[in-house]
């Protein structure tokens, strides 16, 4: 714009001082005239349109005065642009004022096409100069967008398939090779820690049998007194709980790494309906009021061992943390899971619903503080999303199949 | 009754020995793979528990050894894993059960009795505690020749109680034989107390003494004396 500005001006600046040549000649021209013509005293008057030439009572300028006026005498209110040139000169000892007029009509014009063709050449230009832009950024980019939509996409246990390739840039090279360099790493630690948990895990049983094994056998000891006995009871117990949580971890490690792939297509009522049975006396000795709404079955493709996990934490839940004479719902659609059970228990706050080990200090003992991690990472390892929420006493968990 | 025991950490061995013997088994035992090949090729036993994660081989070899020879001994894997790969893959070559570790030492007396019963062709397959008569395969009691109806849960704890008898046992032990792991996922131990209550008023009723007695703070007992 700037540019377009200064290129009106110089051009309109040309073309003042090519008129206002051309006015000086023709002042000349009209003084040499008046010189050689009025030797012998007589005045001379003319009054043209575009030229007067008339004796004053003035005294003479020593340069003349370029103007432009509008000239609204000969069309009203056109105000044609002229340039006007007026000076008094001595010829003789006559003042005469001389006036040239010239049209700038022609003049605005020329500006008027000129500064039109170069706006419109500049807007060209302006536009093409995006364009080009646009496509040599995006060319220049795109091995940056490509890294960038291979890191959105990554999960972490398939980080190891993730390459970012060679590039004709140097930038993006070094980039691209500090993102593998990290990708090692992140992929090393991510199986260092995995290892270390199932490894942990599994190592863990066989200590636990040992000493499940001894305190069993030291339970049969006839020498031991009532308060003997009920600490190895109470001590086996415990160790139990231990058992049961080193099961949980090992359940975890192995659906991260993706040891139980489905098989085939699961129906999750039909799990429910089997663990109904299986806790039907639990349920009997709460007196819990049961309402069943099979409309369809809820088919999903998971691992047997995983269904029935799923089902038994959630199912195993709702009956623990109900109180007795509570109601228990449970529904089932294509595409819908839900099971809804009363209970005295705040609801579980969402930042910690799904997290290990985050039991609330009501749940008690029986709770190892894993059933709803184990519950979330098979939902999320299967194309499976589950929904929590809870109000006025009730708990509503709901599965449903994702696209 | 010939038990091989084939483990190879010393202190779950002894244990396994010991609880075994209590229960009248003669039991031997191998600590590694070599051992326990060389005293499956050269014995012969009524029942062989073997470890998969051995030194100098696997325990599932022991079972493709003991199928070759056309053993009749039956086979119980215990492992520490619990996959599901290796549970299939020693079913398929011709165990007869498999544990996981940590177990209790009277499910895995329970289980090599059930074993026993199921493989002794010839003679009485009935399981006998003075008057008390049970069929396994009719899931039946009989006290002095009188039919006692149980419920599924009720025989299964008698059954257990029997097969674990004078020892005693804890409740989350009762509760994982009888209800399974999940169980219990879903509620405490109380249950138990109620089914045990209801059998031994049935065993009663029937005229049968009363055997099943509360050790304190512990668990229960099946004892005679």
């Amino acid at each position: 714009m700037l540019t377009g500005l200064y290129l009106f001006r110089q051009f309109n600046m040309q073309i003042n001082e090519r008129s206002d040549r051309e006015l000086m000649t023709e002042e000349q021209g009209w003084i040499d005239y008046l010189e050689t013509g009025l030797e012998n005293g007589n005045t001379f008057i003319l009054r043209t349109r575009e030229v007067a030439v008339y004796p004053v009572n003035a005294n003479p300028n020593a340069f003349p005065v370029i103007e432009d006026i509008a000239d609204n005498t000969l069309k009203p209110k056109s105000g044609l642009p002229y340039r006007q040139l007026s000076q008094v000169v001595s010829i003789g000892d006559i003042s005469y004022q001389i006036i040239i007029k010239k049209s700038q009509e022609q003049k605005a014009v020329l500006v008027t096409n000129f500064t039109r063709i170069m706006m419109l050449v500049l807007a060209g230009l302006f536009i093409v100069v995006i364009i080009f832009n646009w496509i040599i950024s995006r060319n220049l980019w795109a091995p940056f967008r490509r890294s960038l939509q291979k890191i959105r996409n990554t999960e972490l246990n398939k980080i190891q398939t993730l390459h970012f390739e060679k590039t004709n840039t140097k930038e993006f090279n070094e980039l691209n090779s500090s993102l593998n360099d990290m990708r090692d790493k992140i992929y090393q630690d991510y199986i260092n820690m995995k290892e270390f948990t199932e490894n942990a895990a599994h190592e863990m049983q066989t200590p636990i049998a040992v000493v499940r094994g001894k305190l069993e056998l030291l339970l049969q000891d006839h020498n031991l007194n009532e308060g003997q006995l009920q600490s190895v009871a109470e001590a086996s117990e415990v160790l139990n709980r231990l058992g049961k949580l080193n099961q949980g971890l090992l359940l975890l490690s192995k659906i991260e790494n993706n040891q139980y792939e489905p098989a085939a297509s699961i129906s999750l009522t039909g799990i429910t309906k089997k663990y109904m049975r299986l806790f039907d006396e639990l349920i009997k000795d709460k007196g819990l009021i049961v309402e069943t709404d099979f409309k369809e079955d809820f088919n999903t493709r998971l691992h047997p061992v995983l269904a029935d996990s799923l089902v038994a934490n959630l199912l195993g839940n709702a009956i623990k943390y109900n109180y007795a004479g509570g109601t228990l719902l449970i529904m089932t659609s294509k595409t819908d899971y839900q099971i809804t059970n009363t209970s005295r228990l705040e609801p579980i706050p969402q930042n910690k619903l799904f997290k290990r080990f985050n039991t609330s200090n009501d749940a008690g003992e029986s709770s190892n503080g894993l059933g709803l991690a184990i519950v979330k990472k098979i939902a999320d390892a299967n194309g499976l999303q589950v929904d929590y929420h809870a109000k006025n006493g009730v708990h509503y968990f709901e599965l449903k199949i994702l696209k | 009754m010939k038990i091989l025991i084939i483990e190879d950490e010393r202190a779950l061995r002894d244990s396994i020995e010991k609880y075994l013997e209590y229960q009248g088994f003669v039991c031997e035992t191998a600590d590694n793979f070599l051992a326990g090949k060389e005293k499956v090729a050269q014995f012969s036993y009524d029942c062989i528990v073997v470890d998969i994660g051995l030194p100098f081989g696997s325990g599932l070899d022991i079972v493709s050894v003991l199928k070759e020879m056309e053993s009749k001994a039956g086979i119980i894997i215990i492992s520490a894993k619990n996959a599901l790969d290796d549970k299939l893959k020693g079913l398929e070559l011709g165990s007869d059960d498999y544990l996981t570790k940590p177990f209790h030492l009277s499910e895995l007396n329970a289980r090599i009795n059930a074993i026993l019963r199921r493989r002794k062709f010839e003679g009485s397959k009935t399981i006998r505690f003075n008057e008390i008569t049970l069929d396994p395969e009719a899931q039946r009691l009989t006290v002095n020749g009188q039919v006692v109806y149980l419920t599924e849960k009720e025989y299964q704890l008698l059954e257990y109680f029997i097969a674990n008898q004078r020892r005693v046992l804890t409740k989350p032990a009762i509760a994982e034989h009888i209800w399974g792991d999940e169980y219990v996922q879903a509620g405490d131990y109380d249950f138990i107390y109620t089914h045990i209550k209801n059998l031994r008023k049935k065993l009663l009723d029937a005229g049968s003494g009363d055997y099943i007695k509360t050790v304190y703070g512990s668990g229960y007992r099946l004892t005679d004396n």
